[in-house]
């Protein structure tokens, strides 16, 4: 009788029943699972995904990781390949200054708290998520066929994706601010404009120079595709070479390039860090 | 006698006290020289032909004019397809992109595992994040042909690294207590993220997916560039072999206008998902969280570094 006083004790703490799922986790897995598939079986509006068909694929000849298994080093010594990342290093400086001066106002207009009114704010809005939602190799096209190839296109391009990107993300921390010294501006009589100098700019400088920063790494590794349209860089080496099939040069260009955006990319987080 | 004295000295002090002297800030002005050179020797050295830039204005309205001056409604179906094929590529590869990631998110989270495993993790994170998307798609070209899986592949394995450097990070903000709790209980490691970590952090996380969709959508142009299909083939074939620009502004068009209706649904379902179901106060109607451009960096003051930071609510 004694060993029996054991299960009330436990069902009296039992365990609690698990609350359902929200509705909202529910329909948004079986969202989520429903256009994964529509979109990976092969039909109509799919692009015909198969895993199986890929490991089966996996076994076939690549000549071009066969290429890398014996990278042409000296390739990278050759004038061509130096004058082409000397291209993409210029394309993508030009394009990152000039596309942080167009963004620096686009992205104070861009929020609630640096649009003199709520006109502005909408018109700057739009027109920045239209900017955005079309990509640099199709900027980069459009101009190759408007003005030529060369770097110029390519610069044009990389300088709306510059545009985009730091417009994007400064107008993000510019609502984030702290509005005290917004506050202590407007008290002291000063303009919008004033206002935005003193009180608004001080505070996302730090965070805008960053994303700069940011984007020139972004601008490095996007030109890499423009020279397949003819918009200058190391692309235009890396198509040549694909174009040939010399994929032992091509190779050892993209080790080249990996390591100079390696390079790049550390710097410029040590300095990033620095700036915040 | 030393009256007066004191009082300039008071006054002077006075002018000393409220107007700081500004400091002098070395770093920035380095920073302004090296962009001011990088400039000024870049634009100096580079090979553009003069004419190309004085062309610009008037050439650019001209083939604008083209393109829309009517666009080519009969376009509209084949244009509505290809988008709607790049829109899979760019899901697919998000998806594959989001299942490689997240294990390593794990690995190269500071609170879960030791100094060299997610020394480790993170160079790895930072290896794909440095490879460009179209070296990895050259790379699938003899795997999978010119299709658009290769394209998703390819869009997938250069995700991992943005995505998961930004889980990490997400992870890296967890609260302890459930993983302390779940420790005490007698959790293994497995255990402990199982029960203590995933069930935090998988909404911000799936947010983050999202926010790369967004992203994947823009890059799945890349496809244009050796042809494997989607909206960035068919316009680059119009525009630099057919030159059919009617045809090419009505492919553009589409594009933008799908881009921006995927990215309001996508932005609404991330918002709904970090901020739960509560209506949060709107500032204008369509608040995108997060940088739709690029893969977010650190960012200063009080946003944080996941998808979810909306402009703050109002006091």
């Amino acid at each position: 009788m004694t060993g029996a006083t054991a299960p009330p004790t436990t069902s009296a703490f039992r365990r609690p029943t698990k609350p359902p799922p929200p509705a909202f986790a529910i329909w948004g897995t079986i969202g989520f699972i429903a256009v994964t598939l529509l979109f990976a079986w092969d039909w109509r509006y799919g692009i015909g995904f198969s895993p199986a068909e890929i490991i089966e694929n996996l076994g076939r000849r690549n000549p071009i990781l066969e290429g890398a298994r014996n990278l042409d080093w000296s390739t990278l010594a050759s004038p061509t390949v130096i004058a082409g990342f000397v291209e993409t290093f210029q394309m993508a400086a030009i394009a990152t200054i000039l596309g942080g001066i167009v963004a620096l106002p686009l992205a104070l207009l861009n929020s609630v708290t640096g649009a003199p009114n709520r006109t502005v704010y909408v018109l700057v809005k739009n027109f920045n998520s239209f900017i955005r939602a079309i990509p640099d190799l199709i900027y980069a096209v459009f101009f190759v066929a408007a003005i030529g190839r060369g770097a110029m296109p390519g610069i044009l391009a990389l300088f709306f994706l510059s545009v985009a990107v730091i417009a994007k993300l400064t107008s993000d921390i510019v609502d984030g601010i702290d509005p005290g010294p917004i506050e202590s501006a407007r008290a002291s009589g000063a303009t919008h404009t004033q206002m935005l100098r003193t009180a608004v700019l001080p505070q996302i400088l730090p965070g805008y120079t960053s994303f700069a920063l940011y984007t020139f790494e972004i601008n490095l590794r996007g030109s890499a595709v423009l020279g397949f349209v003819g918009a200058g860089g190391i692309g235009q080496v890396f198509n040549n070479y694909y174009q040939r099939g010399w994929f032992d040069r091509l190779a050892a260009v993209v080790v080249g390039f990996f390591v100079v955006v390696f390079i790049v990319d550390r710097v410029s987080i040590a300095v990033r860090k620095r700036l915040l | 006698m030393n009256g007066p004295t004191t009082d300039e000295q008071a006054r002077q002090r006075l002018e000393e006290i409220t107007r700081p002297e500004k400091p002098f800030n070395r770093f920035k002005w380095i920073v302004t020289a090296v962009l001011l050179v990088m400039f000024l020797g870049s634009s100096a050295t580079v090979d553009v032909q003069l004419g190309q830039i004085t062309a610009l204005p008037e050439r650019t309205v001209f083939y604008l004019g083209l393109m829309f001056g009517p666009p080519d409604l009969g376009e509209i179906p084949r244009a509505t397809t290809a988008m709607i094929e790049s829109l899979g590529m760019a899901w697919i590869g998000t998806m594959i992109g989001a299942a490689l990631s997240f294990p390593l998110a794990f690995l190269a989270a500071t609170n879960l595992f030791s100094k060299p495993i997610v020394f480790v993790a993170r160079q790895i994170l930072n290896l794909f994040r440095a490879v460009p998307e179209i070296v990895f798609l050259i790379m699938l070209l003899p795997v999978t042909g010119l299709t658009p899986v290769s394209v998703a592949l390819a869009l997938g394995i250069s995700s991992i690294g943005t995505l998961g450097k930004l889980s990490a990070e997400v992870i890296e903000g967890i609260d302890h207590g459930p993983v302390e709790a779940a420790d005490a209980a007698g959790g293994g490691r497995l255990q402990r993220i199982r029960w203590s970590v995933i069930p935090q952090v998988i909404p911000e996380i799936v947010a983050l997916w999202l926010y790369r969709f967004e992203i994947n959508i823009r890059n799945s142009a890349v496809a244009g560039a050796v042809g494997a299909g989607g909206i960035g083939t068919l316009l680059i074939r119009q525009i630099s072999q057919l030159r059919d620009w009617a045809a090419a502004g009505t492919a553009l068009a589409v594009m933008v206008i799908l881009t921006l209706i995927v990215d309001t649904i996508s932005g609404r379902v991330r918002r709904r998902i970090i901020r739960g179901p509560q209506r949060a106060v709107d500032i204008g109607a369509d608040e995108d969280d997060d940088d739709g451009g690029g893969r977010t960096p650190k960012v200063p003051g009080p946003a944080p570094t996941t998808a979810g930071n909306g402009p703050l609510a109002p006091i």
